[in-house]
């Protein structure tokens, strides 16, 4: 549905994004992440042929996007846009959600139709005679969407849709991104610098990476193999080894990291440098002897600090290498976890990523 | 991107759409149109003919006076435009009005000499006066107006506090004819009199303001009777001299000529020619003025110009200089 | 100190009792101002759309000369126009000096680049997103440039009112091409300087008290207009 192929963008001297290729498939959910100011915002620009590439070219629906600009708005009809901060022109509601089926000629009784269609979807009822420019961010925000899906749109670009939102109404965007998805086939781009976004809406997620698309799979590759250690730390992926191979059973490798020993699945022959990757979330924590754990490896280690997340708490335990635990807050009052507490900590073979060690280059 | 600009009139519209809100701010607030004004309303089916004049003709009223009678006399619309002589003459030649009534015999005849006008017929005089403050600190009562602006010219040097002289200073008929006197009196106008110090003040406005800035700085001005009749009871000053040759003041009318002026106009403005030498309006023009001020600010030629070398009797008939041959 | 007085309650007496004159004067004021406003709306907001919306070379320096000109004097305006109308000049076959078409010329010339001007900040007062949201909701150009146009709509018709209030109040360009004909392109600040040359003092204040309440009415006008 969008191919990018060999895309350069610079504004000025200051280059924003390079050598993008990908492609988003007809009925897809495709989620960018990465930090704020990455060039993120210009991909969906880019898509919306608000700008133009500095090189490469661009293709939606297989048609190319270096055309008039009448054929330019016939493509860009296709779509519609939510930006970040979405702009309120001055009038009413139902002035600002109807004007882009007023651009494209539809009837005004059926404007109408579509209008009270576009406010209910995002819980505006009633809200036609509200003046624009009075509304909360919030509801703003949801005019916003109102006033992208009045048109249909094959493509629905999204960018940081629930960034100004409260969480129940981030829950209720959400549900729309998906049913909309699922009842019309839209095909969505969204940009979120949320991972638990991403991960929740979808089908596949691109990383941004220093100007350049990093990552590009499902939301299980992005969060349990990274590719590199700078998406490892985006998503989330907390513990990172660089290490050797020492021995390889029929894909049951052992993998030297600083003089621990961990066994990992994988497939590298012995001799090769390596990354390990393992999610802070399947590290356990146990106090003592008691209970067995049935992981391959186990590491006795000491806690050098423990930090209360939310409804879960960070441990780091320092082991020969650093680890870092994330377990339920409960798990960690039953074990009565203090830093300088003695632990053994567990984890399973098949919960190591192991990779090549990869630099995302700066360049 | 940029939006390319391809739509002229879409923004026509949009103009139109905007200043439709200008009108109506504008309009709430707008005094009903007047119905049925008593001024001359340009209508369609009516010539036009414009008279550049002079301000001293128009501003004592007698053009106003005689304007719709001429224009019932004639079903014509004349526009009165006043302006100093020399700018009445400068519009004159360049072919924008119709008629001109001024009273500067020298720029007159470079004017006719230029080919620009026609039918020159002299309609009325009346004198120059030189006015000033009553105690005449210049003491110059009842000197020739040559011997008068010597002394002026003397005593403003020496005391410009006490004596000054204001001048029109705008090229009209009557700083024409104040040049004249200088000229008699010996004086180079612009070495001599233009730079002679801080008594001579150059107003570069019509009579009437001349007269008003005159009597607020007690100074000394040269000016045409009827004018000075006319703002008499608004100034501090009397008449100071009124004889001399030198200070006579004619008044001519001629008709505009140009290539291209359509031959209705030059038989309209004709017409005004004839209309000001008939003795009906000769005799209004001797009374016009004798009600308000007690005598009548322009003498009237009554067919009895020889004395002023001009023609105040033949009736206006060329169309075009070269008729004269 | 009577002179004063005596000018005032003339003058309202001659406005209570509406007198012809002074209203056909007045009328005949807004008429050709209004007129002028109009036609120099219509030529002063599409440049200003032009330069708005479209980059060229030279743009900056064609904004400066344009704020420079804000401030062209009357009697410069007036005289250029003289120079164009008259019968010697290039649109001398026209016939329009000494005219109320030659007058709305004149004021048109003065007032277009206070009025590009004011479109000019009244559009770059759009903001950017804005731009970009309605070029995404599937605008053609012109649609575009119609929305944004109408968006700073009030911000334009604010330009529209002060050169409204500039041309009604000039006296150059007025007298330089009008000639102040009685009943013909005598308008009020015309009227007002040659009444005072002739000393008639209360019709002058008559007059004036009438221009100021325009004025007044204009800047009312612009008050409430950018409040909105």
């Amino acid at each position: 549905m969008i191919e990018f192929l060999h895309v350069d963008k610079s504004f000025g001297e200051k280059e924003v994004l390079k050598d993008l290729s990908f492609r988003v498939e007809k009925g897809e959910i495709f989620t960018f992440i990465g930090p704020s100011g990455t060039g993120k915002t210009t991909i969906l620009r880019l898509i919306n042929l608000l700008e133009n590439p500095t090189s490469g070219s661009i293709l939606i629906d297989r048609q190319a996007t270096k055309v008039s600009e009448r054929e330019r708005v016939d493509l860009r009809r296709r779509m519609s846009v939510v930006f970040q901060k979405p702009a309120a022109f001055r009038g009413s509601v139902y002035e600002n959600v109807s004007l882009g089926l007023k651009f494209r000629g539809t009837a005004p009784d059926e404007i109408r139709v579509r209008v009270a269609e576009a406010l209910h979807l995002v819980g505006l009822e009633g809200y036609e005679e509200r003046i624009a420019t009075t509304l909360s961010g919030g509801e703003l925000q949801r005019v916003a969407i109102a006033r992208a899906l009045v048109s249909r749109p094959e493509i629905l670009l999204l960018d940081e849709p629930t960034a100004n939102l409260d969480p129940v109404s981030t829950e209720r965007i959400e549900n729309l991104i998906l049913s909309l998805n699922e009842r019309f086939g839209t095909t969505i781009v969204l940009s979120t610098h949320d991972m638990v976004q991403g991960q929740r809406l979808a089908t596949r997620i691109g990383v941004i990476l220093n100007k350049r698309l990093g990552q590009v799979g499902d939301a299980l590759e992005i969060f349990y193999k990274p590719e590199s250690r700078e998406i490892a730390r985006m998503v989330g992926v907390e513990n990172v080894f660089d290490g050797t191979v020492t021995s390889n059973d029929g894909g049951l490798a052992s993998i030297d990291i600083s003089g621990i020993t961990i066994s990992a699945i994988c497939a590298s022959p012995p001799g090769s440098q390596v990354t390990a990757y393992i999610r802070p979330e399947e590290l356990l924590l146990r106090v003592g002897k008691e209970g067995m754990s049935s992981a391959r490896n186990e590491i006795e280690g000491t806690i050098s600090r423990v930090t209360p997340i939310g409804p879960n708490v960070r441990v780091k335990v320092d082991a020969g290498i650093p680890l870092i635990a994330v377990i339920t807050r409960r798990s960690c009052e039953d074990l009565a976890l203090f830093a300088g507490a003695r632990v053994s900590v567990s984890f399973k073979a098949s919960a190591i990523h192991v990779g090549m060690p990869r630099v995302i280059s700066s360049e | 991107m940029t939006l390319t600009f391809r739509t002229v009139p879409v923004l026509l519209l949009l103009s139109a759409f905007v200043i439709g809100g200008a009108f109506f701010a504008g309009c709430t607030t707008t005094t009903p149109q007047p119905q049925g004004t008593p001024t001359p309303t340009p209508s369609a089916e009516k010539t036009k003919v414009l008279l550049a004049t002079t301000t001293s003709l128009y501003d004592t009223g007698l053009l106003d006076y005689l304007e719709p009678i001429f224009e019932e006399k004639y079903n014509v619309d004349l526009l009165i435009t006043s302006q100093g002589t020399g700018k009445a003459i400068e519009v004159a030649t360049r072919g924008d009005c119709d008629i001109l009534a001024v009273h500067s015999p020298s720029q007159e005849k470079a004017f006719l000499d230029g080919g620009h006008g026609i039918n020159h017929r002299c309609f009325a005089y009346n004198y120059f006066i030189i006015v000033g403050p009553a105690n005449d600190p210049a003491g110059i009562k009842g000197m020739k107006p040559e011997d008068a602006f010597k002394t002026l010219m003397t005593m403003g040097k020496d005391n410009p506090a006490g004596v000054s002289f204001v001048s029109r200073g705008d090229n009209s008929g009557t700083h024409s004819a104040e040049k004249t006197i200088w000229k008699a009196a010996g004086y180079n106008y612009t070495t001599d009199v233009q730079k002679s110090g801080n008594w001579y003040i150059e107003a570069g406005r019509g009579m009437g303001e001349t007269l008003q800035l005159a009597s607020e700085k007690q100074a000394y001005t040269l000016t045409d009777e009827g004018t000075y009749l006319a703002y008499k009871g608004n100034l501090a000053l009397v008449p100071v001299i009124e004889e001399g040759d030198i200070l006579l003041n004619v008044y001519s009318v001629i008709t505009v000529y140009t290539p291209t002026q359509p031959a209705g106009k030059i038989a309209m403005a004709n017409n005004f020619s004839n209309f000001l030498t008939s003795l009906e309006i000769q005799a209004a023009i001797g009374e016009f003025g004798k009600e308000k001020y007690g005598k009548n600010l322009f003498s009237p030629m009554s067919e009895n110009c020889s004395r002023f070398n001009c023609d105040c009797t033949s009736p206006a008939v060329i169309v075009s200089p070269s008729s004269l041959s | 100190m009577n002179e004063i007085i005596d000018g005032f309650v003339q003058a309202g007496e001659l406005i209570l009792s509406l007198d012809p004159e002074v209203l056909e004067i007045t009328a005949r004021s807004l008429l050709i101002s209004l007129t002028a406003t109009v036609i120099a709306s219509l030529i002063a907001i599409p440049i200003g759309g032009f330069i708005h919306f479209r980059e060229f070379g030279g743009k900056r320096g064609l904004i400066t000369i344009i704020q420079t000109l804000y401030a062209l004097p009357t009697v410069i305006a007036g005289l250029f126009v003289f120079l164009i109308l008259s019968r010697v000049g290039p649109f001398g076959f026209l016939g329009l000096l000494f005219t109320p078409t030659g007058m709305i010329i004149g004021q048109t010339v003065l007032i277009i680049p206070l009025m590009v001007g004011m479109t000019l900040i009244a559009l770059s007062g759009v903001k950017k997103s804005l731009q970009d949201e309605v070029i995404s909701l599937g605008a053609t150009s012109s649609q575009a440039i119609l929305t944004i146009v109408k968006e700073s709509r009030f911000a334009i018709l604010g330009g529209v009112i002060l050169g409204f209030g500039r041309a009604i109040s000039e006296v150059g360009a007025a007298m330089i091409i009008g000639g102040n004909i009685r009943g013909y392109t005598r308008v009020l600040t015309t009227a007002i300087a040659l009444e005072t040359s002739m000393g008639n003092i209360a019709f002058s204040i008559a007059l004036g008290m009438i221009l100021l309440a325009i004025a007044m009415v204009v800047t009312i006008a612009l008050f409430l207009v950018q409040e909105q």
